[in-house]
């Protein structure tokens, strides 16, 4: 990492600092190593060639530039990168264009844990959780489609099964064991 | 023969009933007569895009839970979804390295559970595992059954239909999981659609996103739905009487998107209850009702009105 890094950034952390494109507290030097560490690899091999943005089906639509966030990353610009990573569909494009095999899909996803442990978690998040612990699913059951359900003779959805309850307070075992319900903040709804 | 387990997900039977009528169907007496059970305890995979998103050890406990489950029955784990299949295999990749495996065996050793693999032979006295199998549904009817099965199959062949086949990106990608198909071009659905008598249509843009993976359409459902918008105007333009898709995440997108832009839509459906028309069954049991695009306009192509 060390050379790779020589050669794209020497110098030029100093002299974005000097000519205050960016502050100096703004930075954080190991924001790499903590995206590898969250499963994502090592951004500072990344050529900025584009490719990624170029297959990108989400940059056709807004202002999502996956080879900036890449850059964020090498430059250690966090706060920049904290919630644009939501808007990635995981579609896998970019990891199968990536000519330096950085999977930027998976640093998304790197970086999305990150932003969970920042506390920038999005609602949603929550609620899928939620719903997990309560039901052992993510979707809820919905009355409607239990009726048609029911036409159609098919069973009972797992989650209204008498057994089911064994599924639900091992789910929340493993939740709660590791430590996911403090990570989210959704303490009250796990009865380990 | 091989044997199975239905993995269904939260989305089927929660939201589209007829899809899990379908699939018992093609799979029961009826059709193929499979080899294949309900595994009661089962949960959510956990959804890619909320679990592995946020935190991969909980999301590889949970799905690891759902693996020994398979493993007790010793069958293969057969998912109807492309979330389902990603997350699965993923995490059998991930319990590879022993180290993680043990780690999350600690962990399932709360509920008494432990992932081991299934054993595949001895060799002396060792027993080679090998990883608990995840299979996709198209992936069993296309290598499996075969597509002249299919084609046997079909009493009703669907002649007058145009279909419009979406893959959806996990079935193709990343490729350092998934090789059930040919992530460039892909065949196997179309072929299943061909098999069935009717026309598969090709359209621009045929394997781009329907836009909602990843937690796209929970995050900024907009987005989400201007990529379905794309999509669905290329679809039109190929005059595609219906969407055919192998996920159901993809179905909910574009079953529910459809309605914030225009009047009245394309009728989606799964690859499944394509196929279970193709083999004769009464559409009434298909679920329809539970679809936001009405399929009233499909089904009266089908009869020939």
């Amino acid at each position: 990492m060390g050379e790779v890094e020589k050669v794209f950034l020497s110098g030029l952390h100093e002299k974005l600092v000097e000519d205050k494109v960016i502050d100096e507290p703004q930075l954080e030097p190991d924001f790499a190593k903590e995206i590898v560490k969250y499963g994502g690899k090592d951004v500072m091999t990344c050529l900025q060639c584009g490719n990624c943005t170029g297959v990108c089906p989400i940059s056709l639509k807004i202002n999502y530039k996956t080879r900036s966030i890449i850059k964020y990353c090498q430059f250690g610009l966090k706060t920049l990168t904290l919630g644009t990573q939501w808007v990635c569909a995981t579609c896998y494009r970019c990891y199968e264009h990536c000519p330096s095999d950085i999977n930027p899909a998976e640093v998304m996803i790197a970086l999305r844990h990150i932003a969970i442990r920042e506390g920038v978690i999005p609602p949603f998040i929550k609620v899928a959780a939620t719903n997990l612990v309560k039901y052992g699913q993510s979707v809820k059951p919905d009355p409607e489609v239990e009726k048609i359900r029911k036409e159609l003779e098919l069973d009972d959805v797992p989650s209204r099964g008498a057994e089911y309850a064994k599924v639900i307070r091992e789910i929340n075992v493993l939740i709660h064991a590791a430590g996911y319900d403090k990570l989210i903040g959704i303490e009250e709804e796990v009865k380990a | 023969m091989t044997s199975y387990a239905y993995f269904f997900g939260c989305i089927i039977p929660n939201r589209y009933p007829g899809v899990e009528y379908a699939v018992r169907w093609v799979c029961g007496k009826e059709g193929y007569d499979l080899d294949v059970m309900d595994i009661k305890e089962f949960s959510c995979c956990p959804v890619p895009g909320i679990f592995y998103s946020s935190d991969k050890d909980t999301w590889l406990l949970l799905a690891s839970r759902n693996l020994v489950l398979g493993q007790k029955e010793r069958r293969e784990i057969m998912t109807v979804c492309n979330g389902c299949l990603t997350s699965l295999l993923k995490a059998t990749e991930y319990l590879k390295d022993p180290k993680r495996m043990g780690k999350v065996n600690r962990m399932l050793a709360q509920i008494g559970k432990k992932y081991t693999g299934i054993p595949r032979k001895t060799e002396g006295r060792r027993r080679i595992m090998e990883p608990v199998k995840v299979r996709h549904y198209v992936d069993v009817m296309t290598n499996d059954i075969g597509l002249e099965e299919v084609q046997a199959h079909t009493k009703r062949p669907l002649r007058n239909i145009k279909a419009a086949v979406h893959y959806g990106c996990h079935y193709l990608r990343p490729t350092e999981n998934q090789t059930i198909d040919d992530p460039n071009d892909p065949v196997k659905i179309d072929k299943i659609v061909e098999a069935c008598g009717a026309t598969s249509v090709d359209y621009d843009d045929k394997l781009d996103c329907c836009g909602a993976g990843g937690g796209v359409r929970s995050h900024v459902v907009e987005l989400a739905n201007s990529l379905t918008e794309d999509k669905c105007r290329n679809i039109a333009a190929a005059e595609a009487d219906c969407i055919v898709t192998g996920c159901p995440f993809c179905l909910l997108q574009f079953d529910n998107a459809q309605k914030a832009f225009t009047k009245d839509g394309i009728p989606v459906m799964h690859v499944a209850q394509f196929q279970a028309l193709a083999m004769g069954i009464d559409p009434i049991s298909l679920g329809f009702d539970t679809h936001h695009v009405s399929a009233h306009s499909f089904l009266r192509k089908l009869r020939g009105v």
